[in-house]
């Protein structure tokens, strides 16, 4: 097994993960039928379907703010000479996460959607409070994403106030609090505070900018002198995910299948609504 | 245990893996279904039905995980191999022996996946940090190995398939 062909493993993992997701999904549903049943009887959980489409138009509502505020900045200094830079060049796929890394080893979820229905490999992942991370291993209806919370994760941000760049990075799951995020590689003379806002940079390419990431929460001198460590709270709750967007380029939905997309709820980000359509 | 009951237990310890999230504490470890599976393929049957176990079980782990495929089959027959090897002073049907076999097998699988994982920098763990896991792995299948031993022999009896060791 060791010895497979990248291709050919992934085709193997792809077919065992596919096949068990839809008793995921159905163990998801459960759980979360169960959970909407003691929301309803606490008197809250009749708005559970309203309060899900209107998570749904606040990432996209949460989004335009911030490209508007991007936007404000850039213009005032008048480095965008080129005009506007879209934070979302296409649509967001709708995905419902059925799943944990069974393992440990890693800090993922796993999507109920994939290859079928426009999710690709390298893709950003949101919800209603910002980023989560990207998506790593996608086979044909599943994909896992791969958290900020991991080390591995390494996101390019820069902070919304300053401008100022940095490279965050996991630092794993903590007992008993929410997984924190290092801002590494500060500039020692950059005006970082606690408090300020840290969205994606845009450099590289991997994430469209403008994503918030989280919120400083400390700021430290590296040990070198020569930068500054920030820790970050991730602006969304890691541990208790239950549904994220991927941002899908045109390319990946031309790749999905049509009659899996009529199902999907896409995002149009030219139109600012939501519509159930195919490409 | 038969073939498909082999395959209805990984599927199911699969499935619960993936959806139990990692104990938080102590390292992160996940909850070791496809290892009790796994171990009791190796306690109560025969040799090649136990490397069959592990592989199918390390099949079904890795691809619901980022580890390469075979990387967890490895660790499982390093679990199961100790297993083999105590299973004839192993009393299987006291559940405080049960408890601490499965503990002392979870923290060889643990160790036995951190040196892969990390001899391909798959992941930056500590010394310290897998020792933690370790620890933290075997107290989470000190807990539940008895209790799958149970439910998987509880089975058995019920469909007629159950035998005693092989």
């Amino acid at each position: 097994m060791m010895n497979l062909p990248d291709s050919a493993s992934r085709r193997v993992k792809g077919a065992v993960r596919d096949g068990i997701s839809p008793l995921q999904g159905v163990l998801r549903g459960g759980v979360r039928e169960l959970r909407d049943i003691f929301r309803y009887v606490r008197g809250i959980g009749d708005l559970a379907l309203e309060n899900r489409a209107l998570s749904e138009e606040i990432v996209y509502l949460r989004g335009e703010m911030r490209m508007a505020r991007e936007l404000e900045r850039d213009n005032q200094m008048l480095r965008d000479l080129l005009g506007f830079v879209q934070r979302f060049p296409n649509k967001l796929v709708s995905c419902e996460v059925i799943g944990r890394d069974s393992t440990g080893w890693w800090q993922t979820v796993r999507l109920d959607k994939g290859a079928f229905a426009g999710v690709a490999e390298g893709r950003a992942v949101i919800t209603t409070d910002g980023l989560i991370g990207r998506t790593v291993s996608v086979s044909d209806r599943t994909a896992d994403v791969l958290l900020l919370s991991d080390p591995s994760c390494k996101v390019s941000v820069r902070l919304a106030r300053s401008g100022t760049f940095g490279v965050v990075a996991g630092l794993g799951a903590k007992p008993g609090e929410q997984p924190a995020c290092r801002l590494d590689y500060v500039l020692k003379t950059a005006d970082v505070q606690e408090g300020d806002e840290v969205v994606t940079s845009g450099l590289g390419g991997l994430f469209p900018k403008g994503l918030l990431v989280g919120r400083v929460t400390k700021v430290e001198m590296d040990e070198s002198g020569l930068y500054q460590t920030a820790w970050i709270d991730s602006a969304a709750d890691l541990g208790e995910l239950e549904y994220g967007f991927v941002a899908a380029t045109e390319k990946d939905l031309a790749a999905a299948r049509p009659e899996s997309l009529v199902e999907d709820v896409l995002i149009d980000s030219e139109t600012s609504s939501l519509e159930g359509e195919s490409p | 245990m038969t073939l498909l009951m082999l395959l209805f237990w990984l599927i199911v310890g699969g499935t619960l893996q993936a959806a139990v999230p990692a104990w938080r504490h102590m390292g992160q470890p996940a909850f070791p279904v496809l290892l009790g599976v796994v171990l009791y393929a190796a306690v109560n049957k025969k040799t090649r039905y136990f490397v069959v176990a592990a592989l199918l079980a390390g099949l079904v782990e890795d691809s619901l995980s980022l580890a390469p495929l075979g990387y967890s089959a490895c660790a499982f027959l390093a679990a199961g191999g100790l297993a083999l090897l105590l299973r004839g002073d192993f009393f299987a049907d006291k559940a405080h022996t049960i408890s601490w076999f499965g503990a002392l097998c979870a923290a060889t699988s643990t160790g036995a996946m951190a040196l892969l994982l990390r001899s391909k920098g798959l992941v930056a763990l500590s010394g310290g940090a897998v020792l933690w896991r370790m620890a933290g792995s075997a107290i989470l299948a000190a807990a539940i190995v008895p209790l799958l031993f149970g439910l998987i022999r509880g089975l058995e009896r019920r469909l007629g398939t159950w035998e005693d060791r092989a």
